[in-house]
């Protein structure tokens, strides 16, 4: 599968010698559980480019937190990157640096984490620790990364509460987690992960669990910071509109591959593939008459060990062709006049120039640990 | 907070007040007494003994009156200090108790604490090396650590130490300190025996514990925050422990209360089989004898061990986990 | 997007119940029951024991209270091959004079062969089977214990195999009354709520606050000494369950209570479903894989319960057999230290116990796999 691809992606591993915060290059991500090999990620690659907000656009199971787990190196057990590259460039003048060349346990690994790449998670109400206050918790990676002395520590820990716009700062500080509504704790983990001023910020799926009016404060707070701090963000969401709110551009995954790549306005305007298109159509809007259904994707992602040969989404697909779809698998091509929209989809020329006929196994899927 | 305190206390004195009935009731059930047996040892030695006599005994430890009056009596004296009577020993029973429940108070503590610090890190080390040959040799050893009832393992052990030892791993202290005073030598001399009742007593709750604390800490490990901590860039030991056992302890804590029963009840036959002068063969003997208030005391005095130590534990759990410290 | 997540959760879900079919709650129980290998360790050798036990007349030897002078404390018989046939060698008895106590020497040059299904001592199994047919003999005055004999000349093996009798049942008569208890209790507590549930859960508070070991030496001791052994057996089974329904009540009032929380229960209610049906036909049902796995796990410790009251004296008392009171024998370590084959009984209650762990793990496990 898609291991053995040859030519067309590999011209593309190589640093692009743009100013890119973090390349993704070829990923192959792949979850050894007893009932056989799950295939989360097949062969993935993007570039954020610095002060860029990047969406990841699927369904749940596309492998879309696997891919921000995987920029941590924090995919968990029994998932493995067993192949390609992701090069971090932190300041505009460094030289990229593979850091899958690190060990996940090493020095090195740790201080990327938190320090130049900060991650905030889906569930606020889980993702802190419930037996420490939130200063602590924050105060814990500035005594890691920044500074040693904790009086310091803990001013830039009131500051950066104070700066993600929490009332009272000082007390909130020094208050423990199940204090705090949902969206103070949303608050406070974007304080933390902002607390060593990342050049890369790992969202995944920051809002979904929060009500709309919270999820509005929160996603302009984010908008807010990035600029004041010029990081980029990677916005994992399933949610077409926060895309449409937060990002400049946007990849879309459907099982372990990216789809179509484009700008936000190319997805929203002109999206090519057939999957964008569906996403894009079931989203409810104003001026939908009464009455009229909102379309569905027909079908569901396929399991994880179940096959798929071909393009993994010509079982849903409206646009299905009989004899290419389910045979060959589409390479990402660019669309004609636009090399900075690519689709992976057979209803555009060039993309049976990848003609690698799908071989029997377990298709691409979805990882027990991912989204 | 004081208002919870002060309701805890309260309540912890109606439950030492309603076990204090329930013992009372029980003792006094088998029909005869130790009375009955003095009585008896009397006439073997010096013939005859009269009825007045004999009323007189009964009158002196109050058994004429009525069972209501007696534990009246018994419970207002209990308050200040005084147990009653030991007909067998002849001696105020508070005077025979207090040494062997300090021995009792000491081992369990030890045992506990014994079975805590070798149950954390082993469960930890099992549960972050799950699937792993110690991981499987470690839950082995639980199962058959739980399987092995304590006076069993106290038996085994007696029982290696004799024949391959040649020692005799009875007692709290080697012959010549068994009656000395409390001095230096007879300190290290007890230190030198105590481990082996300890480790016995705290066996089974090691084993209990090291599962509990495993299955604890894998779902702890499931939990968003473990991965918050990670990629804050914390080291994977300090994920581990400041991260992850410190909420994996809850469940261990509040399990405290109900480890204490099982603690007491294994150090009584310990002290048994391995004839420590603890509470445990005195009062195998005052139920032997039927001894009164011998055997009612010391059921009581274990009560309110079991349910201090369940106040104890409560506020343990407070202390560590700020969700229980609100309410 | 919410609408096609919807879609694609509703989907796989009907793909999963696809891919099971329609194996009802019970069978998935024990498919996932047959998967643990210790389980069904534990179902197995459990089997084994119990057979054992009920066939213990034909497996034993000899009867359990046969005494005899001449083999006072002999050590467990040799077995040897002697022409084909599997032989013993007689042993021969001398006082030794400087301490006067037994020493027994074989004398193989006379071996006696074993016969297998040959007649021995009479007996009826459950007053039905009427036999005098023993799975193995040697023909007298030539003896064979297998583990051994005690201080009056019994075949240890065959009083195991007799006690195991009172031992392996007593828990069960006990946990039997206990889970009754609790079950009713519990669900009472739990369905009604109120005060009811307080006095409940006060008292059971009050007889966990008891120390169990001491309770039960209490009520043990307050037995008469000269009272049948049925009657103790009955008596003591009860005393061990008075503390053990607590434990199993508190866990039943547990499930109960999030039971009748459930729709369901307020549908039955709302429809005009007297108390009784609601607990008869939804909470009982509900909870019944519940309370036999609890039942399951709270065996050993009645069993263990009962070889600690019959170790100390309180138990069962001679001429009654149960391991405990075999063990009562091996209390004076002087005797054990000379004759460890005393301490056989002791692997018998470890094994018994250890295959109902196995049990009651698995049973849980596949009763409640997220627990």
């Amino acid at each position: 599968m898609a291991e053995t691809i040859p030519s067309a992606q590999s011209t593309e591993i190589r640093p692009t010698g743009e100013d890119n915060v973090i390349e993704v290059l070829d990923l192959h991500v792949h979850f050894f559980t007893t009932l056989g090999v799950v295939r989360a990620l097949n062969g993935v690659t993007f570039k954020i480019p610095r002060g860029r907000v990047l969406g990841v656009v699927g369904e749940s199971g596309s492998g879309k937190s696997v891919t921000g787990f995987s920029i941590m190196q924090l995919v968990q057990h029994p998932g493995k990157i067993v192949k390609g590259q992701i090069l971090l460039k932190a300041r505009k003048d460094d030289q990229p640096i593979n850091i899958l060349k690190y060990d996940r346990h090493s020095q090195q690994m740790r201080n990327i984490r938190g320090n130049e790449v900060g991650m905030i998670f889906q569930e606020p109400m889980t993702s802190l620790n419930p037996s420490y206050t939130v200063g602590n918790q924050i105060q814990e990676a500035i005594l890691l990364h920044q500074t040693p002395d904790k009086d310091e520590a803990w001013r830039r820990t009131v500051d950066i509460l104070r700066r993600v716009g929490m009332p009272n700062p000082e007390r909130i500080a020094r208050s423990y987690p199940h204090e705090l509504s949902g969206g103070m704790r949303q608050r406070a983990m974007i304080a933390m992960a902002l607390s060593c001023t990342p050049s890369l910020l790992i969202a995944d799926e920051p809002t979904t669990a929060l009500d709309v009016t919270t999820e509005a404060q929160i996603l302009d707070l984010m908008r807010e910071l990035q600029k004041d701090i010029g990081m980029s963000i990677m916005f994992i969401t399933h949610n077409m509109g926060v895309v449409a709110q937060m990002c400049d551009e946007v990849v879309v995954m459907y099982l372990g591959r990216i789809v179509e790549r484009a700008s936000v306005e190319e997805i929203f305007y002109d999206p090519k593939h057939p999957y964008t298109v569906a996403l894009l159509r079931s989203i409810p809007r104003i001026g939908l008459s009464k009455g009229e259904k909102l379309e569905v994707i027909k079908g569901g992602v396929p399991d994880s060990y179940s096959t798929v040969t071909g393009c993994p989404f010509h079982p849903r697909c409206p646009n299905f062709m009989p004899g290419i779809c389910d045979k060959v698998m589409p390479a990402e091509t660019p669309i004609e006049g636009n090399p900075h929209h690519t689709v992976r989809c057979h209803l555009y020329p060039g993309s049976a120039a990848e003609a690698e006929v799908e071989t029997s196994g377990l298709a691409p899927g979805t990882a027990p640990a991912a989204s | 907070m004081v208002n919870y305190i002060i309701r805890r206390v309260l309540y912890m004195i109606v439950t030492v007040f309603f076990i204090s009935i329930i013992a009372f009731i029980l003792i006094n059930l088998p029909p005869g007494s130790a009375l009955d047996a003095q009585i008896q040892r009397l006439r073997q030695q010096g013939g005859d003994i009269s009825m007045q006599q004999i009323n007189d005994l009964k009158e002196r430890y109050g058994l004429n009156d009525p069972v209501y009056v007696q534990y009246l009596k018994w419970i207002g004296g209990a308050i200040h200090g005084d147990f009653g009577q030991s007909f067998t020993y002849n001696a105020p029973v508070g005077e025979l108790i207090w040494s062997r429940i300090a021995v009792s108070v000491i081992l369990s503590l030890f045992a506990l604490i014994f079975a805590w610090v070798v149950a954390i890190p082993v469960g930890v080390y099992s549960a972050t090396h799950r699937y792993t040959v110690p991981d499987y040799i470690v839950t082995v050893i639980q199962f058959v650590g739980i399987a092995i009832p304590e006076f069993l393992l106290a038996l085994l052990l007696l029982v290696f130490a004799a024949t391959v030892l040649h020692m005799d791993a009875g007692g709290l202290n080697s012959q010549q300190f068994q009656n000395a005073p409390w001095s230096w030598a007879k300190l290290m001399d007890t230190i030198k025996h105590i481990w082996i009742p300890v480790i016995v007593i705290g066996a089974g709750s090691t084993a209990w514990l090291t599962r509990v604390m495993r299955a604890n800490l894998l779902d702890v490990l499931n939990y968003q925050y473990v991965q918050t901590a990670r990629a804050k860039g914390l080291k994977e030991n300090v994920v581990i422990w400041k991260h992850a056992v410190r909420n994996a302890l809850h469940p261990l804590i509040m399990s405290l209360g109900t480890a204490l029963p099982t603690l007491i009840s294994g150090e009584v036959i310990v002290s048994i089989v391995l004839n420590i002068p603890s509470d445990g063969p005195l009062f195998l003997a005052s139920l032997q004898t039927k001894d009164m208030y011998l055997a009612i005391t010391f059921v009581l005095l274990q009560s309110v061990l079991l349910v201090v130590g369940n106040l104890l534990a409560d506020f343990l759990l407070a202390w560590a986990d700020p969700r229980v410290r609100l309410e | 997007m919410a609408a096609a997540r919807g879609v694609a959760a509703e989907d796989v879900k009907r793909a999963k119940k696809k891919d099971i079919g329609q194996t009802s709650q019970w069978t998935l129980m024990r498919r996932r029951f047959m998967q643990n290998k210790l389980s069904v360790t534990g179902v197995i050798g459990l089997a084994i024991m119990y057979f054992l036990v009920l066939f213990a007349p034909f497996f034993a030897p000899y009867a359990p209270d046969d005494q005899d002078s001449n083999n006072q404390f002999q050590a467990p018989t040799s077995i040897k091959l002697a022409n084909g046939h599997f032989a013993v060698c007689p042993m021969v008895q001398k006082l030794n004079t400087s301490n006067f106590t037994w020493t027994y020497k074989p004398d193989c040059n006379k071996s006696e062969p074993i016969q297998f299904f040959a007649p021995g001592f009479s007996y009826s199994i459950l007053g039905i089977l009427h036999s005098n047919i023993h799975l193995f003999q040697v023909k007298p005055p030539t003896k064979i214990y297998i583990f051994g004999a005690d201080d009056l000349g019994r075949d240890v093996l065959s009083r195991i195999l007799y006690g195991g009798r009172v031992s392996m049942t007593i828990g069960l008569v006990g946990v039997t009354i206990s889970t009754v208890m609790g079950a009713v209790l519990g669900t009472t507590s739990g369905y009604f709520g109120g005060a009811i549930d307080n006095v409940m859960q006060r008292v059971i508070e009050l007889l966990l606050s008891i120390p169990t070991l001491s309770l039960f030496m209490a009520i043990a001791a307050a037995l008469p000494q000269d009272m049948s052994v049925i009657k103790r057996y009955f008596l003591i089974s009860i005393i061990i369950s008075i503390i053990g329904w607590t434990g199993l009540a508190r866990q039943v009032r547990g499930k109960v209570l999030s039971y009748s929380q459930q729709d369901y229960t307020a549908a039955a209610k709302l429809a005009g479903a007297g108390h009784m049906r609601i607990i008869l036909t939804h909470l009982v049902p509900n909870s019944l894989s519940h309370i036999i796995v609890v039942a399951i796990l709270a065996v050993p410790a009645q069993i263990l319960a009962e070889t600690s009251l019959s170790f100390i004296g309180l138990g069962m008392l001679p001429p009654a057999v149960s391991w405990g009171v075999l063990l009562a024998a091996a209390q004076q370590v002087q005797v054990v230290e000379q004759h460890v084959w005393l301490l056989v009984p002791a692997a018998f209650v470890i094994i018994t116990v250890t295959l109902y762990m196995f049990l009651g793990d698995g049973l849980r496990d596949a009763v409640d796999p997220y627990s």
